[in-house]
Order: structure tokens, then sequence, then C-alpha cells
């Protein structure tokens, strides 16, 4: 049995139980059946060493704003109270100190305890330490989730591209800033498109996070640390945001047969947060909310993918991938 | 690359304009003509043309296109590869401020073209420059892309570098 903590019962979190709900014919034929031993958000939490029912857990969080009936002090008494396998971490990302999340993870970690992280923000900041206590306490630490939401670029570069030599990685990382880009192209002015934006709900009432490639430095991060084997922080990210891109700067690029896109790269010498202008008919000029990514192999040159970079249910899909690593890895 | 021709059209109305539409077609640039009407052979007259193309494979588009439109290529020669790269410039600039910018990356790099486009300036909204040049190796191009990346910091301007 895999017994998992789901820690943040917001979109990513509600969306998991529904997934779990959805799959679970999946999770318990030929695997390790999967049960929710715990959940909680910011306030309250519930706890059955027996399962809870994943979408008695979304109907309370609809009805109520609370996903258990028992007050929340600190998650890791929670993480202590309960028998399990796995947190998912799914709670706000904290680019500062790692907010709860980091407290979560190192909890977990230390105490042997496998963990999927989809919250990005422990792993800006402290991924050699967090890297180093799962290798010390025998435990796994995942993180698809985080980069990319549903397009399964980790594990593309981990897993399928074994043999080849990544020379670097270019990408859209962050629909937000991709949809305002695109309309733009079509002549709309920046606040009135990052309005539109908010409205669709694709953007936060503090957009700041988005239009100042602070989210993308994050995913730049974690692929130069993961892929890359490299040692670096948030801080050693050069990042340029959206926010002085003009329709006029837009129209000229337009004129040469160009548009401009929020590009995070990454290679051995390079951690790069800016935008950049892409020829039309590349495959970085894609337009939408849709995130891409391309990368440089030695061997088999150029290799682009593309998906949905967010969502509640394109995010826990990257979830899901993780948990099934860790069954097979337990069998 | 940079390649220089002397192809041959009949001496008739709008052959030479389309001997010299193509180029453009392929997204190339006209560098020169020299139209000698001396030089005639069995009805057609020479022209020499200089032009900046894309890549072989544009150059090979244009041959094709020509030979469709019966021009007649006699030379093709001094082709010379060149590496276009192009950036966006936003700010409080002015074309002063870009020309003494362009002649110092001149004294740093060997540019064989320089192009350079305005926004038409409208209400509030900061002037932006976009900056073509032809360099001659890929690692003038990063020496290039370092410059104007190091000068805009210096100056506040934000730079917008492009993926190839
Ligand atoms: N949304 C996406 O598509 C997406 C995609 C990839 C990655 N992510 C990452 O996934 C994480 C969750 O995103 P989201 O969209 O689900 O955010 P969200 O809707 O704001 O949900 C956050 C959840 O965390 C809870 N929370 C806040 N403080 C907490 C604490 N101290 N301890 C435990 N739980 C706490 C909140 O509680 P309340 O419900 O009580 O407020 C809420 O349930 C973030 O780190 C985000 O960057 C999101």
């Amino acid at each position: 049995m895999m017994r998992i903590i789901i820690a943040g019962f917001g979109t990513v979190g509600q969306g998991l139980a529904e997934t779990l709900h959805k799959k679970s014919n999946l999770l318990s034929s030929g695997h390790d059946p999967v049960r929710i031993v715990a959940a909680f958000d910011s306030k309250s939490f519930a706890i059955d060493t027996d399962g809870l029912d994943p979408m008695g857990l979304v109907t309370r969080k609809a009805n109520t704003g609370s996903v258990g009936t028992k007050k929340l002090i600190d998650g890791t008494d929670v993480l202590d109270s309960v028998e399990y396998d796995v947190l998912i971490e799914a709670s706000p990302t904290n680019i500062e100190t790692g907010g709860a999340g980091l407290r979560h993870i190192e909890h977990a970690l230390s105490r042997g305890k496998d963990v999927i992280t989809v919250n990005k923000g422990p792993l800006a900041l402290k991924f050699k330490e967090l890297s180093r206590l799962a290798e010390k306490n025998k435990s796994s630490i995942l993180y698809e989730g985080t980069v990319g939401g549903a397009m399964p670029i980790i594990n593309l570069c981990r897993e399928n591209l074994q043999g080849e030599r990544v020379r670097s990685i270019r990408g859209i990382f962050n629909g937000t800033c991709n949809f305002i880009l695109s309309r733009m192209d079509n002549g709309s002015p920046f606040e009135q498109t990052l309005k539109e934006a908010q409205q669709l709900g694709y953007a936060e009432t503090d957009p700041r996070y988005d239009i100042e490639g602070i989210d993308t430095a994050c995913k730049v991060v974690i692929l130069a640390n993961s892929i890359f084997k490299r040692n670096v922080k948030f801080s050693d990210v050069s990042i340029t945001g959206i926010t002085s891109v003009s329709t006029e700067a837009i129209a000229l690029a337009n004129d040469h047969d160009m548009v401009i896109r929020l590009i995070g790269e990454v290679s051995d010498t390079v951690l790069d947060v800016s935008p950049r202008l892409i020829p039309k008919g590349h495959p970085l000029s894609v337009s939408g909310t849709l995130n891409t990514a391309q990368i440089l192999t030695d061997l088999a040159g150029p290799i682009t993918i593309s998906g949905k970079g967010a969502g509640r249910i394109e995010t826990a899909s990257a979830i899901l991938s993780d948990l099934m690593t860790l069954m097979g890895r337990r069998r | 690359m940079i390649v220089n021709a002397d192809v041959f059209v009949k001496d008739m109305p709008g052959q030479l304009v389309g001997s010299l539409e193509p180029i453009s077609l392929v997204n190339g640039n006209i560098v020169g003509v020299v139209h000698n009407r001396d030089n005639k052979i069995s009805g057609r007259i020479g022209v020499n043309i200089t032009f900046e193309v894309g890549s072989a494979e544009d150059l090979e588009r244009l041959k094709e296109i020509w030979e469709k439109r019966d021009v007649m290529i006699s030379r093709m020669s001094s082709v010379t590869e060149t590496f276009p790269t192009d950036c966006l410039l936003i700010g409080d600039i002015s074309p002063s401020q870009i020309d003494k910018l362009m002649a110092k990356a001149a004294k740093a790099i060997d540019m064989r073209s320089v192009d350079i486009r305005y926004s038409s300036k409208t209400g509030e909204e900061k002037s932006a420059a976009m900056v073509s040049v032809s360099v001659r190796s890929k690692e003038d191009v990063l020496k290039f892309n370092a410059f104007m990346m190091s000068a805009c910091k210096r100056s506040n301007i934000t730079y917008i570098g492009s993926v190839r």
C-alpha cells in the first residue's frame, strides 16, 4: 500500500484528489493501492489511517472552505501524527524563504519519506540541500510538475534521453506571459492584455510573479540543477521580465517576421530568463498558454515538446507520473 | 551570405524588375545593381547584382525562381558567408545614441551590413529600435550580442536578443 499525505488543498491538491478518484482502478490494479491518509490546507486537516475518500475531501473543501474538520497549527504536526510513505507538497510557492512547503519537505525527507513536490520555491532556493537530505535518508524527491506542468520535460531528459548529452534547453515555461505576448501580437496593449489574462483566470491578482520572470526563473533553476547537474540558486539567474515590452516593439518585430516570447534558457554556462525575438514558424513562436521547450542534444539534435503548463488536472497528471515512478521503485 | 551574380534578362519593359523582385521573395536584400545596356547578347541585356540571402537554401530557391522567369544566370561568385543577427532595443533611445553605439560596435566587430529601424513613437510608450546586422562568423554573432547586451544594461535600455 502507498500511503500519501497531501499538503495544500487548493487548485492542484483538489485536482490530484479528483484524479486519484478517476484513476482508482489504475492505481489499485497491479500496483500498490494508493491511500490518502491525511490532507491539510492553511487552516485545517483530516486524517484517517484507513484512507480518506478523495471526492469527500473535495466536497468538504467546496462546501466549507476547509479540507478537514480539525484545526491546523503546523503542517509538520500532521506529518508526525500518521504513518505515511509519500508527502505530496502542493502549498503556495514562496521564493523568499521557501515557506511552509520547505519545512514540510525537509521534515518528510529527514524521516526517510519520499516527497513529490509541485511547489517550486523550496527547489529554487535549496535544490542541493534537499537532494543531499534525500540521499542521506535513502528517500526520493520528485518534481516533474514544477516545470512545464503536464509537459514531461524532466523525466524525458533524465530517462528517455539518458545516452544523450543535453547541450541546452530553452523554452516557454510560463503560460501567462505567453498568453499576454501572443495577444499583444495583434496590437493589444500590455495593461489591457494583463487585465484580460486576470479575468480569464490565467494570471494571479498579483501578477508580478509571472510577468517579472520569477516563475520562469524558478523553473530554469530546477532544470539547471536536475538536468545539467549544476549547483545554482534562484539568485544566480539573470532575469528580465516582460513589463517593458511595448506594442511598438512587437510591431517592429512583426515587420521583421518575428514575435517576442519570454524564454528561459539553461546550459552548462547559461542561466537566463528574458524576452527574445523568435522567427515566425520557429517551434518557440507558439501562441496562447501552451508551454514549449526545445532540448538541444548532441546525437538527436533538437527535440521539441509542448504541453499545458498549468491547470489542476494537468499538474495532477505530472504528480501521478511521479507517483507511478515511486511505485515502480518499490516493486 | 553575400552573392555577386551576372544575369541576362530580355530587353523588354519590366524584365529588370522581374529579375530583382525574386530576391525579396526569398527574404534577401539587394546591395547593388549595375545595369549595362552595352553588354547585350542575343536580345538580352546583362545585369550585375550584388545581394544578400540568409542561407544556401534561399539561394537555391532564388535560382529556381529565376529559371522559371527566364532570367539567365551567366556567373555567380564571390560568395561570402555572413551571419545575420537581430536585436530589439526598448527605452529612451535616440537615433544619435544608437549611431554612436553602432560605431563603437563596428570598431570591435567586423560587420558586413547594418540596418536599423525605429518605431513610430506614439503616446506614452518608450521608443523601440530593431538592429539587424550581418557579421563574418558565429563567434562575431556572440560577440555582437554580448556587446549590445552590456551597452544596453549600462544605459538602462531593455535588450531583446534573438533565438535562431
Ligand atoms: N495551479 C497550477 O496549475 C500549478 C501548476 C504547477 C505548479 N503549481 C504549484 O503548486 C502549488 C499549489 O498551487 P495551487 O494553484 O493549488 O495554489 P492554491 O490554489 O492557492 O492552493 C494552495 C493551497 O495551499 C494551502 N496552504 C496555504 N498555506 C499553507 C500551509 N502553511 N500549510 C499547508 N497548506 C497551506 C491553501 O490553503 P487554503 O485553501 O486554506 O487557502 C491551499 O489549499 C504552488 O506552489 C504552485 O506554484 C501550480
